[in-house]
């Protein structure tokens, strides 16, 4: 029964997401189901998290009911146009419009692939089939073992049970987030200052489940890894063949630390998850800027990793400065000035056609980088504001010792250890098999490719988030053997998807399977 | 597979040596780090069971016995148990409502025969190396 009243909760948490997303980003198309399903798993678990934080302003108590209802005019105003749909055409009529829709995107997506010399259908020999099945197998285990081990035991390891299962109890037990919570008890515990995403998740299930089952709850977590396993396979879909995908897909899903982080209840995986959607849709939009809907989904799912984990924020700020870099870098190749704009605007009259380019691209980027920076912004105010009214700060800058400007100072003994804990886990095969010597030959033999076109931007990311990393390092007052033994390891978990999504787009010419 | 012969024979040794780790780390874990006894014992209890297997049946069953005869939202402080270990952030977490505090209302004494306390008297015992102090009132 509370396996049922679980898979029932991870059904509706998913269709409100899918709710929100359907008019602004899955409506437009381009998105293969399985993708939108476990897109709008996050997506549902963020939002409702964030309704539920909402709660705390208005004093009002949890309840499976004051939690969905207020989504209902969602569904009815997307359940609208599918009525229209089926009352104008009928549902055969419906069902053949869909099946042309496949068609006509198949057809399209051949076109696509081959203009970009990619062999789709290579040649169907017993090896090659072999393959395809013992990935499958390979991937089908790990998502079976990541479950299991997930589900086998109740929450137990450090900080989840300190910092994220005792604030989800907290909020179960007393049916609410308790007024005056932020000021007084929170702080009785570690890191008040954590986002609330998952604790408040947390919280949801056991109010569908009806008790406090922190082994059941658990299920959450491994969904994230699916659902990164799902993104990375159909994003590499998009340039490459089945086996190809199967195959960077499986070596994600082996790597031994970020199989371990999906079943252990602490919140790199869910981060990685949002990240991950958020730079995949980010690159989607930069290849194709008329795809504003990837635009859209990258800045609600950047939102959500800064309401997932403070490291989160830092992700953020890398895509606003990704959009402005590419823009920078690429006005002076814009060369088609909107019409209008032009016409509209005398100061451009007369001008050097590069000139007006660079003007409509200063227009787009102001655009891009507003809706960008005003979704990510909704989405955190709820959050900045009980931080700034209860004055929840990071325990180091609490204490003074955090100190951005004395950087250069601190460099000198920090980073030896962190050149140290680097080569460490680089030669470290029980976390990550020879994923780094792998991926240090990739970018070797394509070191023309990692600056070049939108694989630079892909490339830019990284580095921005291990210089992120690093400058976190030397800045926390925290000794620095212990801090860097106890979070490197896991903060690579955070962008590992994307390293992995790198290594098959530069290895896709060389690697033909 | 496609590609020049010599790229193939290195992808398949590659990924040959990936298949070999991954099997073997798995193994290990299983083997050599105990996982596979951890989930045999695991799999023949029910909740409550496994939360006391994964915080130690002998804890646990202390915790037990203090959530039982502690009122809610009582304070409490350890004796016996490291400070800022594993141990007092489940015992922490598992004695909620009732919560840990340096001036505690009752002290819970694991592991210690004879743990005294100036204005703590001896309140509840499950053994002798197990049992609570509460606060004398002034």
């Amino acid at each position: 029964m509370e396996i049922l009243r679980l898979a029932i909760s991870i059904a509706a948490i998913t269709f409100v997401g899918y709710n929100i997303l359907y008019l602004p980003i899955f409506k437009k198309g381009g998105l293969p189901l399985p993708e939108k399903l476990f897109i709008s798993y996050g997506a549902g678990l963020g939002f409702l998290s964030l309704e539920m934080l909402l709660f705390y302003f208005i004093k009002a108590k949890f309840s499976l009911k004051a939690i969905f209802i207020p989504w209902a005019p969602l569904f009815i105003a997307n359940a609208v146009p599918f009525r229209l749909l089926r009352r104008s055409q009928g549902i055969a009529a419906w069902l053949l419009a869909m099946t042309d829709r496949v068609i006509a995107r198949t057809k399209s997506e051949a076109i696509h692939e081959a203009s970009r010399g990619c062999r789709r259908q290579p040649q169907r020999s017993l090896r090659y089939r072999a393959l395809k099945i013992f990935l499958i197998f390979g991937i089908t285990f790990e998502i079976l073992y990541a479950l299991f081990r997930a589900l086998i035991k109740p929450i137990e390891s450090y900080d989840a049970i300190a910092i994220y299962a005792i604030k989800s109890k907290i909020f179960y037990l007393a049916g609410s987030i308790p007024q005056g919570f932020f000021r007084g008890l929170a702080r009785a515990f570690p890191h008040p200052d954590y986002p609330l995403n998952i604790p408040l998740s947390q919280t949801l299930i056991y109010l569908s489940l009806g008790n406090l089952n922190d082994q059941l709850v658990k299920l959450i977590f491994p969904l994230f890894f699916i659902g990164i396993l799902v993104m990375l396979y159909f994003s590499i879909r998009r340039f490459a063949s089945q086996a190809y995908a199967l195959l960077f897909t499986f070596i994600l899903a082996s790597v031994p630390q970020f199989n371990a982080y999906a079943a252990n209840a602490y919140l790199d995986l869910p981060l990685a998850y949002y990240c991950f959607a958020s730079s995949l849709a980010l690159f989607s939009w930069l290849e194709d800027k008329k795809k504003t809907q990837s635009l859209i989904l990258s800045a609600i799912m950047a939102g959500l990793a800064g309401w997932t984990k403070n490291e989160g924020l830092m992700y953020c700020a890398i895509n606003i400065l990704l959009i402005a870099i590419y823009f920078v870098s690429e006005r002076n190749r814009t060369v088609e000035p909107r019409a209008h704009t032009l016409e509209r605007n005398p100061a451009t009259e007369g001008r050097p056609e590069q000139m007006r380019g660079a003007n409509g691209v200063a227009r787009e980027v102001i655009g891009a980088g507003a809706v960008y920076i005003g979704i990510v912004s909704i989405i955190s105010l709820p959050w900045a504001l009980i931080k700034r009214s209860a004055n929840l700060v990071n325990a180091d800058i609490a204490s003074g010792g955090f100190i951005p400007t004395g950087i250069l100072q601190e460099a000198s003994h920090k980073i030896a250890p962190i050149i140290y804990e680097f080569q460490k886990q680089f030669f470290g095969p029980k976390k990550w098999n020879i994923l780094w010597p792998i991926i240090l030959l990739a970018l070797v033999f394509n070191y023309k490719k990692i600056f070049s076109g939108i694989t630079k931007y892909i490339t830019m990311s990284l580095l921005f988030a291990v210089l992120g990393y690093i400058f976190f390092y030397l800045a926390s007052p925290v000794e620095i053997n212990y801090f860097l033994s106890r979070t490197w390891s896991r903060f690579i978990i955070h962008f590992l998807p994307m390293v992995i999504y790198l290594a098959a787009y530069l290895m896709k010419e060389e690697l033909d399977i | 597979m496609a590609g020049g012969p010599l790229k193939k024979k290195v992808f398949a040794v590659i990924f040959a040596v990936w298949i070999a780790l991954w099997a073997s780390f798995i193994m290990r874990e299983l083997f050599r780090k105990g996982y596979f006894h951890d989930y045999k014992a695991l799999l023949s209890r029910g909740l409550e069971g496994k939360q006391s297997y994964v915080t130690g049946d002998r804890f646990y069953e202390f915790l037990t016995f203090c959530n039982a005869n502690l009122p809610k939202g009582a304070t409490f402080n350890f004796v016996g148990v490291e400070e800022g270990s594993i141990d007092i952030r489940r015992a922490v977490y598992y004695l909620y409502p009732r919560l840990e505090n340096a001036d505690p209302e009752f002290i819970l004494v694991y592991d210690a025969s004879d743990a005294r306390k100036a204005g703590y008297e001896r309140y509840l015992k499950l053994d002798d190396r197990r049992y609570i102090l509460k606060k004398r009132r002034p």
